[in-house]
């Protein structure tokens, strides 16, 4: 464990020297303001007589007497919490195949939310408490594509369908930060900041997102094998190889948990502009971003 | 950890963040690195790596030796009952299936008979719900069950058992007995008394 003082040391050596560009003035002390206006003078802007003026206005809410909005307004269980609980937009595998079929999505390379999100069709609003798609099941049974796909939620029907036609699914956790980034990689690479790290779920999800049965980018490589045995005895196909197949490199693509663009690390800093690419050198940087 | 050259990960590969599960959640017993992997799976699938053996039926269907056709489905339900082909019909030939053993074969066709065709085919269909994938797998199941059931041995009894089933009928035959010996004496002391009986 660093000791303060071998903080300190560190601290000294690696920070620039003092100078007037990166030193800040304590602030001073604010003093309360004292309402003094020229203006406001006579009635105080309280008006003439009433109650405004004589200070018995009633509590807020109060409509005269009749049943007030708050209290006529009843509560609907249902809605408990729903500010706090995440939501994860439904895309139907009908859909998606129509996106496919139409060629708004490429299926040469994986597809994420990035392509879904780029089609223009398919809408995440972090404001709402959007999470990711929920591909549903409409449209399993006729869904015919070799894709590897990246959901954020989806069901046991849903990864057959797509396992059977010879594709894989993930199951991935996006944090509201970098969510954003992912939905409009445009707009976050012109703002010129570091690629952020991607969090861990939260503890509810972690169960979901550590399981092989629904694909999660957490679980293990072996359990997910095993389990994708299991649900081809389940629904009667024919498991297809996947190393056999010739396209198997794209389809055995998976980001690293804290990464959040495919062939981009995070930390690194993309120059639009220039068309650069900045990558950290130093080891604290390094170290942060791979933890 | 090793940071690889191209950066996205590859399946069975080194992951370069310490986001695993062995950092997070080392103590789960489902994580830990020595650990097998855990399946349990109640549909009782393997491996097909793992041998069939001859004697004894795992759950293992090989789906490629099953013939699946589809049909549109009865009930209610509109346009749509009408038009899709949820019904699903699976078929194989039970004397020559190779992934079911010998001595229940017979068995198998003696509880299904009424699924069975002269030829020897075993027909199964579903059209229990809206969707064929679902039908699909409903089938698998009731095959599944159904070779389970003909595979199933009847339970001999334990030892135990038939220390009790013996202890059981003994006592009840002492208990006959007795009431015999008692109805008789009923019967003899109804009659006249003999010169010389006391």
């Amino acid at each position: 464990m660093a000791s303060t003082r071998d903080t300190a040391q560190r601290l000294i050596r690696s920070l620039p020297r003092v100078a007037l560009h990166n030193i800040k003035s304590v602030q001073p002390k604010t003093r309360k303001k004292v309402r003094r206006s020229f203006a406001k003078g006579k009635t105080h802007g309280r008006g003439h007589k009433g109650q405004g003026q004589h200070m018995t206005l009633p509590r807020l809410g109060f409509e005269g007497g009749n049943t007030p909005f708050y209290l006529m307004i009843p509560k609907e269980p249902y809605y408990q919490n729903h500010h706090l609980r995440r939501q994860y937009p439904p895309l139907t595998m009908l859909s998606l195949q129509r996106f496919i079929d139409l060629g708004r999505v490429d299926t040469s390379i994986p597809i994420d939310l990035t392509q879904l999100c780029n089609t223009g069709l398919f809408n995440v609003n972090i404001d709402r408490k959007h999470f990711g798609v929920n591909l549903t099941e409409e449209g399993a049974d006729i869904f015919a594509a070799k894709i590897n796909l990246e959901v954020q939620w989806t069901t046991e029907l849903v990864i057959a369908a797509v396992e059977r036609n010879g594709g894989t699914v993930t199951t991935r956790y996006y944090d509201p930060k970098s969510l954003r980034a992912l939905i409009d990689p445009l707009h976050f690479f012109k703002r010129s900041t570091a690629i952020p790290r991607c969090r861990l779920p939260p503890q509810d999800a972690l169960e979901y997102y550590s399981s092989a049965s629904n694909r999660g980018y957490l679980a293990k490589e072996e359990d997910i094998e095993v389990e994708r045995q299991r649900l081809a005895q389940k629904y009667g196909y024919v498991l297809p190889d996947l190393h056999a197949d010739p396209g198997s490199t794209m389809l055995k693509m998976r980001k690293d948990p804290g990464q959040l663009f495919y062939g981009l690390e995070p930390g690194w800093v993309v120059n639009l502009k220039d068309r650069l690419v900045l990558k950290p050198k130093s080891p604290e940087h390094l170290e942060f971003y791979a933890s | 950890m090793q940071r690889m050259t191209s950066v996205c990960r590859r399946l069975s590969s080194q992951v370069w963040s310490s986001l695993t599960m062995q950092t997070i959640a080392p103590n789960l017993s489902a994580f830990a690195a020595s650990s097998s992997t855990t399946c349990k799976s109640t549909d009782a699938a393997e491996p097909k790596e793992e041998a069939q053996t001859t004697q004894q039926f795992s759950g293992h269907i090989p789906v490629e030796e099953l013939e699946f056709s589809y049909s549109r489905s009865s009930g209610p339900g509109g346009q749509n009952v009408n038009k899709v082909s949820t019904k699903v019909e699976v078929r194989f030939h039970v004397p020559s299936a190779s992934w079911i053993p010998q001595d229940i074969k017979s068995k198998l066709i003696e509880l299904e008979h009424n699924r069975v065709t002269k030829e020897g085919y075993l027909v199964l269909t579903s059209d229990k719900t809206r969707k064929q994938m679902l039908n699909q797998a409903d089938v698998m199941d009731k095959l599944r069950s159904i070779v389970f059931k003909a595979a199933a041995k009847p339970r001999g009894l334990t030892d135990q058992e038939i220390q009790l089933r013996d202890k059981r009928l003994a006592k009840s035959k002492e208990e006959t007995l007795r009431e015999k010996r008692q109805r008789s004496m009923k019967k003899q002391s109804r009659g006249s008394p003999s010169v010389g009986s006391v």
